[in-house]
């Protein structure tokens, strides 16, 4: 029997049960909000000028609705074919996703940043028969189109939907002075002009008919995962998973979202499940404008955005709170208006989350969860009983527990490997049975990562499974030293990873970014040995002047650590 | 002696012509305008605050400006302009002193943006020397001008009302660009990257009417002028930067102020000039140092500019920024 006893600790206004879910698929929750309130603004792209544009709610539903028609009507897709979706936060995004799910078709969201053969990967795998993409990455398409099923493609303006002028202004900045704005060599069609085709359709009222053949478990969208382990795997994501996972994360913030009254900050990149589901999805859900941001580095990319809109909400990463509460700007005008604020996609460091707190005087709570997971598994309650370091209690109809390596249920306090149950939880990999079949095991998640239960259901991340160090023996757990390393003063960041050891098996090595006069590495040493045991303290301690990232701004240790062994093996080869 | 000669040559002629007709004198105030307009469109009042609590930029911004820019200037003169008869060489030195005790241009913003430098720190030293010449501009300019002529001769001649008048007009662009920031974010934005680049088309066109038109007065100015007008500007950065390395700001912050004194509101002086000046003969003199200045600048920062990119920001970004 699974221990459950975080049910006693949601708060009062928390139904621990998921409230029943009467909406068959996502759009008709889009259509929904989109009546509710169809004249606010529901989107906002802001540029590191200020410069904007906005949409609302009615516009969006009916651009959406103009795309689906050019999909299915003049693209002649069918109902399940994939349409890969490759740009930054802007405008155009939420027109496309919506419009791609109108369609009834699947949504593969895609890094703008990828190469040539990270696309071509994703796009071959996932089969996708169109694209829409940004025209400041379309130079890549000669090389990848060839060797993808890809029929259509459509390209978005950074500037798409701005006031004439100001689109004018950032267009004749990006072509002139960035030079950004390459040729683009395949047949392509502009996004506006497959809207105006979409609206113009003579069978343009048959919109509402896409989605006849959808039902739940539908795939909604293909969410690529997995590269920093290996060859990236499409997560199925049905239509439940992402209506389910939306209304559990809108659940337990309870009255800290007011419907229709909430403005929240995406700087994390929509294409990534977290903002997808939780920004895109959630906050549209509750009627709340979102403040989109296309590039959010450096971080005084985002001061405008700050100054000229009322921010209530702000979702993130460690690194870009760790980054805002570097900025001097941020420190001495920090948002009046916001309620609160999470953080996911990696461990909040317990520093970053007692300043952030301080400055702001709101909570930063963190979650977890996983692409597999659509993605939100666990929540720290709003109302105050968040307990710092921990990713909280299983968000509403969620089960959890805890399981050692022969899949044993764990006692209270020990270490264990996550697993989830939930409607969130996702139906397998796309055309990989395989690892479907080694991830979802009787309905249940294994999430790789090792954690912990407190005796009142909160949880905490101790580490990836694929990260623990192995030191003679011993379980070090990477996180728990780099937490102690973050504490020294001066340090601005650290990645920890394991590396080969003749004598050890591996032995633990820190990869520090420091200000300077940076801390020497005595003072880091002696810092860790007062708060680890011996056996977790490093061995040695690399400064470096960054470590590698995702494109949320996760620390890929995994990187890192291939980094190290190669320039050792390097290094090795010159000695000889 | 030859060069007499030339030079009165030179004066008779600047007499005789005008030397900035009455469309390119509205011309000029209307890009004054929209250059304060853009200043004025890129702030916030949270941005007054958040320097009061941090004065130190400020501070140092304000001694930078109208302490060692008008001392420069002054010394340029006397070392260099002084050399030559008087007649030519006092309306000259006014023009050179007024240059050197305006504010700071808007124009540094760009050059303090493609120096890698702290843009928010430019644009608020500008905005804060602006509002801070009202009072310190005439003062400063009173004084030199004092020391140039003891006879008094070169005071009387701009009256300090006309000075602070014409910098209390300026300012209401500026408020009038917060205003219009605060309507509506992107006309903010807009008329602040035009701003800045109004700096910039005002070069132009410069180049391409004022001096085909004063060719003859230009090729007969001697180099002491040419080397005040240039060294205002080069000399300016050069010891600002020395100055704010010597004290160890930032090295981002250092550039910065370095770009911030040196670069002069030359529009604005030249509008000073317009305004106070219009219709006495000596206009042309006087005139020559702020166009000679606003041309050479953009060269000189331009160099500048290039050195100062070669800063390796990775490297710099680990040291505390106190600005």
């Amino acid at each position: 029997m699974t221990q459950a006893p975080w049910l006693a600790k949601y708060p009062t206004e928390v139904n621990p049960k998921l409230r029943d879910i009467n909406y068959p698929h996502l759009p008709a929750l889009f259509r929904e909000a989109a009546e509710k309130y169809a004249d606010t603004i529901a989107f906002t792209q802001c540029m590191p000028n200020g410069m904007n544009g906005s949409l609302t709610y009615k516009r969006i539903d009916e651009l959406s609705d103009n795309f689906a028609v050019y999909l299915r009507e003049v693209v002649k897709l069918n109902a399940g074919d994939r349409v890969a979706v490759q740009m930054p936060n802007c405008l155009s995004y939420p027109i496309v996703a919506f419009g791609v799910m109108k369609a009834g078709c699947v949504l593969v969201n895609t890094n703008p940043l990828y190469t040539a053969t990270e696309m071509i990967h994703q796009f071959s795998d996932s089969g996708a028969r169109a694209l829409v993409i940004i025209d400041m990455f379309a130079d890549r398409l000669p090389e990848v189109l060839p060797k993808t099923q890809i029929e259509t493609v459509v390209t978005v303006k950074i500037s798409e939907f701005f006031p004439k002028v100001v689109g004018g202004v950032i267009r004749l900045v990006q072509k002139v002075w960035n030079r950004s704005l390459p040729e683009i060599k395949v047949p392509h069609t502009k996004l506006l002009d497959a809207l105006n085709a979409g609206q113009n359709h003579s069978k343009r009222q048959a919109v509402k008919d896409y989605v006849n053949d959808l039902s739940a478990d539908s795939i909604a969208t293909l969410q690529y995962t997995g590269g920093t382990t290996g060859v990236s795997k499409g997560a199925m994501l049905s239509h439940l998973n992402l209506i389910a996972n939306t209304i559990q994360m809108i659940q337990m913030a309870g009255s800290f979202i007011r419907p229709g009254k909430e403005t929240v900050i995406t700087a994390i990149p929509l294409y990534h499940i977290f903002a997808f589901t939780v920004n895109l999805l959630g906050f549209f859900h509750v009627g709340a404008r979102n403040i989109v941001i296309p590039n959010p580095r450096p971080p005084s990319n985002l001061k405008r955005a700050f100054e000229n809109y009322k921010i209530t909400w702000v979702t993130g990463v460690n690194t870009l709170y760790n980054a805002l509460l570097k900025e001097r700007w941020f420190l001495d005008g920090p948002p009046k208006h916001l309620r609160a604020s999470v953080a996911g996609g990696m461990a909040l460091h317990q520093s970053v989350a007692t300043n952030w707190q301080e400055i702001t005087n709101t909570p930063l709570v963190e979650g977890f969860g996983l692409t597999e997971s659509a993605p939100v598994l666990t929540f720290n309650p709003l109302d105050g009983s968040a307990r710092l370091g921990t990713i909280g209690i299983p968000v509403p109809s969620t089960e959890i527990k805890l399981v050692d390596d022969s899949g044993n249920e764990v006692g209270l306090g020990e270490a264990g490997e996550l697993l989830a149950r939930g409607p969130q939880v996702m139906l397998g990999y796309w055309q990989n049975e395989k690892e479907s079949a080694n991830t979802i095991v009787d309905g249940w998640l294994k999430t790789g990562d090792i954690a912990e239960m407190d005796q009142d259901g909160f949880f905490t991340i101790v580490d990836r499974k694929k990260d623990v160090i192995l030191v003679s023996g011993f379980n070090v757990y990477p996180n728990e030293v780099e937490e102690r390393i973050a504490d020294v003063p001066g340090v601005i960041e650290v990645g920890v990873v394991g590396l080969p050891d003749e004598t050890l098996g591996e032995k633990v090595c820190a990869y520090v970014v420091a200000n300077s006069p940076a801390p020497s590495q005595e003072t880091i040493l002696e810092h860790c040995r007062e708060h680890l045991a011996r056996y977790k303290v490093p061995k040695a301690i690399v400064f470096v002047d960054e470590l590698p990232k995702s494109p949320i701004g996760k620390i890929l240790r995994r990187e890192l650590r291939s980094l190290a062994i190669s320039e050792a093996t390097s290094t090795q080869a010159k000695d000889a | 002696m030859n060069l007499i000669a030339t030079l009165s040559r030179a004066q008779a002629q600047v007499s005789e012509q005008d030397v900035v007709t009455p469309f390119e004198e509205v011309l000029l105030v209307v890009m004054v305008f929209v250059i304060m307009f853009g200043l004025g469109a890129g702030l916030t009042p949270r941005d007054f605050r958040l320097a009061l609590r941090r004065p130190w930029g400020l501070i140092i911004g304000w001694v930078t400006q109208f302490g060692i820019m008008p001392l420069l200037a002054y010394l340029l003169i006397v070392t260099f302009l002084f050399q030559l008869p008087k007649e030519y060489a006092l309306p000259v030195a006014i023009g050179a002193m007024i240059m050197g005790s305006v504010p700071a241009g808007t124009t540094s913003n760009i050059f303090t943006y493609f120096s890698k430098g702290n843009l928010a720190l430019s644009v608020i030293m500008t905005t804060n020397s602006t509002l801070w010449a009202i009072l310190m501009t005439p003062l400063v300019l009173y004084f030199y001008l004092g020391l140039l002529s003891p006879e008094g001769s070169a005071a009387q001649q701009i009256p300090p009302r006309n000075i602070i008048v014409t910098l209390i007009l300026l300012l209401i662009p500026v408020v009038l660009g917060m205003l219009l920031r605060r309507i509506s974010a992107n006309i903010g934005a807009v008329l602040e990257l035009l701003g800045g680049f109004f700096g910039l088309f005002f070069i132009l066109f410069l180049l391409s009417t004022w001096v085909p038109r004063n060719w003859e007065l230009l090729s007969s100015t001697p180099w002491q002028t040419y080397l005040v007008a240039i060294g205002l500007g080069l000399f300016g950065i050069a010891i600002a930067y020395a100055l704010t390395k010597a004290i160890k700001l930032h090295p981002m912050n250092a550039r910065t102020i370095a770009l911030e004194t040196g670069i002069q509101n030359g529009p604005l002086a030249i509008a000073i000039v317009l305004l106070n000046f219009s219709g006495d003969p000596t206009i042309g003199l006087v005139l020559i140092i702020p166009a000679l200045y606003s041309l050479f600048i953009v060269l000189v920062s331009t160099a500048v500019t290039f050195y100062f990119r070669r800063a390796n920001l990775a490297e710099e970004q680990k040291i505390p920024n106190l600005l």
